[in-house]
């Protein structure tokens, strides 16, 4: 294994336990000591990856982009219709908020309540900007064929990522009846029927 | 042609407006382009030849201008077909330039028959069966009108025997490589994606409300400015597309989106890598983009 | 005997059939060729896109229709309960670009068409390359013109509430000097005369203090007895509503009010171009019905004595230059470059209307009417200054050019009366 192999995988592991942790015991209570004794490092050596908490966190927001973005760009990818495509991104974001939690709470939990913390380096939409773009193209490819109304990208996107985030809120305060992906198709067709053209 | 005789120049209209010819007469250096060719026939200067000649097909002819599109039959001037007459001298010419967006791909007039007017060599983007015939003679020039300067460099290359470098399109390379948003006065508000804030304001770039069409559009509109001096988007107004094959689109003043993403991304530009640098760009708020350049005392 | 006649050097080509007898012409038909359509090319486009493609019916006065455009949609969005009041500044800028088109047009037709062609007919050539001084003016002038509006020809920078520049003294200094080294020209080439001495001359008595360019031409008109020819209905119509021009109308000197809804199009048989009448007379437009209505001093001592002649008509437009370039002077001058550019949000758009929208091109009242239905134009009619000059006129009386031509006694001299008008086949064929 190569020296930037390994510091790529030990920097993936930082953020893993990290997100575990913020979303355990909240993001302000957890310290960088904290993550460093839970990986049995050194916190100096931590400091190498990441400088401060702050750059922690930010870089963890553009990591969940990146995963979440590659995933909604196979979907993109695909030739199949923009109902069929609504459908996977949904069931994409709820199997995500279900295998790994931490990640969509801490979006939800951190990234979108702490906006302090991303001021200075998370300007608007920079950390997320690789999610945010294949949503657009998804919406964009999806107006072109005909199938998604014309509209303000924000009211398309309120509605879409809204709607989602709001239903993993739900499960995350333990007030969902069901288990969440029991809820993809209705919600899948009722974000296509409030968008179709 | 001899060595010596300097090439034989023929201007000729087809169904237009002019626009070209009288864009060609406010070259400042008209006169000094013109010496080096013998002006056999134009429309507006006086060459001594009547129209009645130039019609006859007869005249001399080693440069051929077009203006104006073209339709198979129907327009007739003394008689003749304005066709049969193109065709003639484009046989005899060793240089054919098609002037403006009429001559080179149809342009407005085209609108009226789409399916019996189109350019001399090209029916919008498409060759015509003329292409061949014509191919390694022709040099076009879209623009509505032509710009000046551009037909300038084109009689002066051909006058100093030089090879014109042309896309496959048949346009120069020095004139049509860029697209009309290189050079443009509002650059910096389209890197930093700040649109303006409504028509008559220095500030901000047409592209995303405006309908401006510079980024996808082939041109040097600002490189070589229009009259020595300005340009649309310097003035304001929204680049329109007018040297483009499809010139002229619709709901021009307005900028054609798809759930607020434009729906002609800049030249060659992957939509991906416009919506990343975008949506990076535009999460910065910059002080100095959000003001007025200039306040008089209000 | 009937003869026709190709005639070129005006915008396009036109063909006269003359009838002669005699040697003598005693009627003309006048024959537009190719009709373009651009009336029928608008229908279903957005409302504003009118101000990119009717520009293009003309390559030399593509300015006016633009002017005649975004004038017809401010018309009609004013019906729908949305204000459009433009600033002193929009409107000065727009009045200035226009009359830079104006002095453009007149120049180049002096240059290129009236000296040419009158020294062939009298075969009095001189060596000048008159086109030298036409190409100098017209890049001169609007230059001038593009600082405002972008380019010239095919500009689209007037829309809806003001226009598309923001400039800055910087270029309103430059057009200054570019308006000053048009006055130069008038001064030395023009006329021979300043241009303060050129403004005090305002009887034909004083005429021959201009010297220059224009002054060969009133030797020519003068030594060769056309002063008196080309005479027509003596009716003049003004319609457009351009700064430095007056509205109205004028049957020999007697001014009285228009009304546009008396104007009426008529189709004609034999040619692509439509005639127009207003109360179904034949009505003179341009310079001469300008200068006419406004009662311009000298224009109207010239009048008193010659009518509407060849040489009131040829005058009247080059008297126009220097009355526009003082108009040019005036509006650079009073400038206010606080006020905003354009006073309506682009996306106040109307849905439905209907709107009228009328100008002074350089050949005369130009015509705009726009209906407009859920965004889409249903129907645009454009009525330009050659078809009130070019018409062949009713039962009743024969059109103004055609009326001008009758009594000429060669077809060249005919031709030159025709050119007089500043013929634009393009227009005319739209």
């Amino acid at each position: 294994m190569t020296m930037g192999n390994r510091k790529r995988l030990k920097r993936e592991s930082i953020i893993q336990t990290a997100l575990q942790l913020f979303s355990v015991n909240g993001f302000h209570k957890t310290t960088i000591p904290d993550i460093a004794q839970k990986l049995g490092m050194s916190v100096g050596n931590l400091y190498n990856y990441f400088s401060s908490k702050d750059i922690l966190a930010q870089e963890i927001i553009k990591y969940t982009s990146e995963v979440l973005g590659e995933k909604i760009r196979e979907v993109n990818m695909l030739d199949v219709s923009a109902e069929e495509k609504i459908h996977k991104i949904v069931e994409i974001y709820f199997t995500m908020a279900k295998e790994k939690p931490e990640m969509i709470e801490y979006f939800l939990r951190v990234y979108l309540s702490n906006r302090e913390v991303f001021s200075s380096g998370c300007e608007g939409m920079i950390c997320v900007s690789e999610f945010i773009t294949e949503i657009m193209i998804f919406f964009d490819d999806a107006v072109a064929s005909g199938e998604l109304r014309n509209q303000d990208f924000f009211s398309a996107f309120g509605l879409f990522m809204g709607y989602l985030g709001g239903m993993v809120f739900l499960k995350g305060e333990g007030v969902l009846p069901k288990e969440i992906e029991t809820y993809i198709d209705d919600i899948s067709r009722n974000i296509y029927n409030a968008l179709k053209a | 042609m001899s060595a010596k005789a300097k090439p034989a120049l023929l201007w000729l209209q087809s169904i237009t407006c002019n626009g070209n010819s009288h864009s060609f007469l406010n070259h400042p250096d008209l006169f000094s382009i013109l010496s080096h060719f013998e002006l056999v026939y134009h429309p507006i200067l006086e060459t001594g030849q009547t129209i009645e000649k130039m019609l006859a097909g007869t005249l001399p002819c080693d440069v051929l201008v077009l203006e104006g599109s073209f339709r198979q039959k129907g327009l007739r001037k003394n008689g003749v077909e304005v066709l049969e007459v193109a065709l003639q001298y484009a046989h005899k010419a060793e240089h054919i330039i098609t002037a403006g967006t009429c001559a080179t791909f149809g342009g407005i007039f085209k609108q009226k028959a789409p399916d019996a007017i189109s350019g001399f060599c090209f029916d919008e983007a498409e060759q015509t069966p003329r292409y061949r015939q014509y191919a390694d003679k022709l040099i076009s020039l879209p623009g509505c009108p032509i710009h000046p300067k551009w037909l300038g460099y084109v009689l002066m290359m051909i006058a100093d025997g030089r090879q014109i470098p042309l896309d496959e399109m048949h346009r120069p390379q020095e004139l049509y490589g860029i697209t009309v948003h290189t050079g443009c006065s509002r650059n910096e508000y389209f890197e930093w994606k700040v649109d303006t804030k409504g028509f008559g304001l220095k500030e901000g770039c047409l592209f995303y409300e405006q309908g401006c069409q510079g980024p996808y559009t082939r041109g040097s509109c600002n490189r070589i400015l229009w009259n020595d001096i300005s340009s649309k988007t310097i003035a304001g107004t929204p680049c329109l597309g007018c040297t483009e094959p499809d010139f002229p689109r619709t709901t021009l003043f307005e900028t054609k989106t798809r759930m607020g993403i434009p729906e002609t991304m800049p030249l060659g530009v992957p939509r991906r890598a416009y919506l990343t640098a975008t949506g990076i760009a535009k999460s910065f708020k910059i002080k100095r983009f959000e003001e007025r350049i200039i306040t008089y005392d209000r | 005997m009937t003869v026709k006649k190709l005639i070129e050097k005006i915008e396009g080509e036109a063909e006269l059939d003359f009838s002669l007898k005699n040697g003598s012409v005693e009627d003309v038909t006048i024959n537009f060729g190719f009709y373009r359509g651009i009336e029928e090319i608008m229908i279903s486009k957005a409302p504003r896109d009118a101000l990119v493609i009717t520009p293009r019916v003309c390559g030399i006065c593509n300015h006016a229709h633009l002017m005649a455009a975004v004038q017809a949609i401010e018309h009609g969005y004013a019906g729908t309960g949305i204000s459009v009041e433009l600033t002193d500044k929009a409107k000065a800028i727009r009045d200035f670009t226009l009359a830079c088109e104006l002095i453009q047009n007149h120049v180049k037709w002096f240059y290129l068409t009236i000296l040419p062609q009158l020294e062939h007919l009298t075969k009095e050539e001189s060596k000048e390359n008159h086109a030298l001084k036409a190409s100098y003016l017209s890049t001169t002038i609007t230059k001038a013109l593009a600082i405002f509006a972008g380019q010239w020809p095919h500009s689209s920078y007037a829309v809806p509430g003001g226009v598309t520049c923001d400039p800055t003294y910087v270029d309103v200094m430059q057009a200054q000097a570019l308006v000053d080294e048009t006055v130069r020209f008038f001064e030395q080439v023009m006329t021979g005369i300043s241009f303060d001495a050129y403004e005090q001359i305002d009887s034909v008595a004083q005429m021959h203090e201009i010297k220059g360019d224009i002054g060969r031409l009133l030797y020519l008109l003068g030594h060769y007895d056309m002063a008196k020819r080309g005479q027509s209905h003596d009716r003049f119509m003004v319609l457009g509503e351009t700064t430095g021009f007056v509205q109205g109308k004028s049957i020999a000197t007697t001014i009285a009010n228009v009304d546009v809804r008396y104007v009426e199009e008529q189709p004609q048989s034999g040619t692509t171009a439509k005639a127009v009448t207003y109360k179904k007379r034949q009505y003179e437009v341009g310079p001469l019905a300008r200068a006419m209505v406004a009662k311009d001093p000298l224009i109207r001592s010239m009048h008193k004595r010659y009518k509407d002649s060849l040489l009131t008509r040829i005058f009247a437009r080059m008297h126009e230059v220097a009355y526009l370039l003082r108009i040019c002077q005036t509006l650079l001058k009073g400038l206010d470059l606080r006020q905003d550019s354009c006073t309506l949000e682009g996306h106040l758009l109307a849905s439905d209307f209907e709107g009228i929208g009328m100008v002074e091109a350089a050949r005369g009242s130009l015509i705009h009417k726009t209906v407009v239905k859920e965004r889409c134009i249903e129907n645009y009619e454009i009525i330009v200054p050659t078809q009130w000059n070019l018409s062949h006129g009713t039962q009743s009386e024969k059109g103004i050019a055609v009326e001008a031509m009758v009594g000429s006694q060669s077809m060249d001299e005919a031709s030159f009366i025709f050119r007089a008008f500043d013929v634009c086949s393009v227009c005319t064929t739209q």
